[in-house]
């Protein structure tokens, strides 16, 4: 049968981030302990709180972390229990299962206990999102102070400006006034703009890392990215500096030495991962994608995690870089919106040399599944890359099913083979 | 295996589906020499082997006479012995565009899937389309309403097209579908309407997937649901253009696996007559 046998070869200083984010994580519950004020936080507002010292969760990163510590279906578990309905989203529904947990002492693992939270800071960037907020607010007896920033998605280009306008007057009159309430003291904008400073540190080794995806053979896989992505959002801490170094270290070492992420000598495909990781099912993918000889090399979620540092201007008000950054420069916030999402496929497509796209569809998030039916279509006629559409779940197994990914995944590289032939 | 007899080389195409396992023999020539269709049940391994050697036996061959083998099909990898394994998908759109080259797009309506696939002139998937969420729209959802009407499933597209006043039927679930027959049938609607209704809710299904990748013609309809005529005229009736479909529309994929299986043996440039399976 087909014969080939391909190993994956993970780069060694991933191994480094479990303790770290367990420590992370564990800060948290600390902190409430301690009597010190906690936050949980939705969208790209955690700076905000983190910057006044306020130990302060992130949803997505607390998702995935929950989900790379085997725990989802615990915690999903739970939130069924206190009723919540298994179409929403699965994120949200992590939080509400964790609030479950956490008020009736539902059994889920230690390490990813979070505590009550003294503030909501809702980023809404989805209807999704306003549920979630009412939910946690309800669940836990209309006690915790709630404050929505409202994040919505452009739809052309040229809003941009108009909409980092309307985010800026809300992140200066409503949620900055409630930090300071809850801290009773100024905001600390000098430690948003050290935020910055060390951000923009990161996210350039990290940026001088993805050039080692332009490699064949590549010497790192997006998963090894993956993992570290946290240090680029919601952990900037010096340990994430350190981190990305090493990571840069070892990438220039296996560089040179040809050492590749696939053993026993590179990938047959490279492949572009569109929208959220798989976080509870990183290990099953990988090692289906790897069976065959690929790789997922860049994806455009993974892409949305500070691409541009060049835009962090120090001596800039530390909100309006915020600004620049989602909206008016780096435009983060146009990711969603399928003109400006082919257009950054296209390029990637090019840049990293990509034989085939997974467009992984999720089923509870639909947000980042918009237009990618048009896109794949389109990629395919412009550039002749196929591509396949995976319809599953960051976090929830039930939607999770590996026969139909691999018959997907099976006949994405059998096109590329037929296009190789021809 | 590897033998050879009257020095032709013989391969097998397999395609062990979810509900039927296929296997077709094809000499050199591109001769269709056999074929075999048996119900798939719960022990594959057996079912792929006796209906191998059903198709061998219709041919007077034997296991020994076979040069090379492809197995497609949901059980492809349980089919150890064979030489190659290739997705249905890709085998489907090898069968049909070897015998129907001017056809662009196949809707293989199957057991428990569909697909549409995007096809170019040499057979190779430009794009594909299955569906996802659950059997509504494949050969799965009419077994069940075919038992929940007490009517043998190959009788229903012949009651179909009896219909006189169609009656919608939701396609959200299989087994939602199959309650919502046993209301109709409580309030007394006619076997034939509902059949119809069932089958439109097939057509509007499939029609949903061609649009996700745009229609393309001419168009072939295979796997086992194309015998249906009630989904057929429905799908016509939906797409607004006639549709080919072969004699024998289950054996698109075997045929495209034993055809990549000449080809691996360095048979590139073989017509293959496929007369036995297409009039």
């Amino acid at each position: 049968m087909n014969s080939k046998e391909y190993r994956l070869n993970r780069l060694e200083t991933t191994k480094l981030v479990g303790k770290i984010f367990d420590k992370h994580w564990a800060e948290l519950r600390e902190a409430k302990q301690k009597g010190e004020k906690v936050a949980w936080c939705s969208g790209p507002t955690v700076f905000f709180p983190q910057s006044q010292g306020i130990k302060s969760h992130f949803m997505a990163g607390y998702s995935a972390y929950c989900a790379g510590r085997g725990a989802a279906e615990q915690v999903l578990e739970a939130a069924e229990a206190a009723g919540e309905l298994s179409e929403t989203c699965s994120y949200h529904r992590l939080h509400t299962g964790m609030v479950h947990a956490v008020l009736t002492g539902y059994r889920v693992k230690e390490e990813v206990i979070l505590p009550i939270p003294d503030l909501f800071i809702i980023g809404r960037l989805c209807p999704e999102m306003s549920h979630y907020a009412e939910a946690l607010f309800r669940r836990l007896g209309k006690k915790v102070k709630v404050v929505g920033v409202d994040l919505p998605p452009p739809r052309k280009v040229e809003d941009l400006e108009a909409l980092g306008e309307f985010v800026e007057n809300q992140i200066r009159e409503v949620l900055i006034p409630a930090i300071e309430e809850l801290t009773g003291k100024e905001f600390d904008y000098e430690a948003l703009r050290g935020k910055w400073d060390l951000l923009k540190k990161i996210a350039e080794v990290r940026n001088k890392c993805w050039e080692f995806f332009k490699l064949k053979p590549t010497p790192w896989t997006l998963w090894d990215y993956g993992v570290g992505m946290g240090f680029l959002f919601y952990a900037i801490k010096p340990e994430g500096l350190e981190y990305w170094n090493k990571v840069y270290e070892e990438l220039k070492e296996r560089a040179k030495n040809n050492v590749p992420a696939i053993l026993p000598d590179g990938e047959k495909y490279r492949l572009y991962w569109d929208n959220w990781i798989p976080w509870a099912f990183l290990g099953k993918t990988i090692r289906l994608l790897v069976k065959y000889g690929a790789v997922p090399i860049f994806g455009r979620y993974p892409y949305e995690f500070f691409p541009h540092p060049e835009y962090i201007n120090l001596s800039k008000d530390p909100i309006k870089t915020w600004v620049d950054l989602f909206y008016v420069k780096a435009k983060q916030a146009a990711i969603m919106m399928p003109e400006f999402a082919y257009e950054t496929i296209a390029k990637h497509v090019e840049e990293y040399r990509i034989d085939g796209i997974i467009f992984f569809s999720t089923r509870t998030c639909r947000m980042w599944n918009a237009g990618q039916r048009e896109i794949l279509n389109r990629i395919e006629r412009e550039y002749g890359i196929p591509g396949v559409i995976i319809e599953a779940d960051m976090v929830d197994s039930r939607f999770f099913n590996e026969a139909q990914i691999e018959l997907r995944l099976q006949t994405l590289f059998e096109m590329i083979d037929a296009r190789r032939k021809k | 295996m590897h033998a050879e007899k009257n020095n032709l080389k013989i391969v097998a195409g397999i395609d062990a589906g979810s509900t039927t396992t296929k296997a077709l023999i094809l000499d050199s020539t591109g001769k269709i020499l056999s074929y075999h269709i048996l119900n798939t049940g719960s022990a594959y391994w057996e079912t792929v082997k006796e209906c191998l050697s059903k198709a061998l036996e219709a041919s007077n061959l034997n296991w020994s006479n076979l040069n090379y083998v492809v197995a497609t099909g949901y059980g492809r990898k349980l089919v150890n012995f064979a030489n190659l394994e290739l997705t249905e998908i890709s085998c489907c759109a090898y069968g049909v565009a070897k015998v129907f080259p001017e056809v662009r797009m196949i809707i293989d309506i199957g057991g428990q899937d569909s697909k549409i696939i995007h096809v170019d002139r040499d057979g190779f998937v430009i794009n594909f389309v299955l569906n996802d969420k659950c059997a509504a729209g494949t050969g799965r959802f009419l077994e069940l309403i075919a038992c929940s009407l007490g009517i043998p499933v190959e009788d229903l597209g012949k009651l179909a097209i009896r219909s006189t006043k169609i009656i919608e039927v939701s396609n959200v679930c299989a087994v939602f579908a199959e309650s919502e027959v046993v209301s109709l049938r409580a309030a007394g609607a006619d076997k034939a309407d509902i059949v119809a209704g069932v089958c439109r809710a097939i057509a509007r299904r499939i029609v949903g997937f061609v649009g996700q990748i745009g229609l393309k013609t001419p168009i072939v309809v295979c796997g086992g649901v194309a015998k249906n005529l009630g989904v057929i005229r429905a799908l016509e009736e939906k797409l607004n253009t006639k549709v080919l479909v072969p004699r024998e529309p289950q054996l698109m994929s075997a045929l495209g696996a034993a055809i990549r299986g000449l080809e691996e043996l360095g048979f590139l440039k073989v017509k293959v007559d496929a007369t036995k399976l297409i009039l």
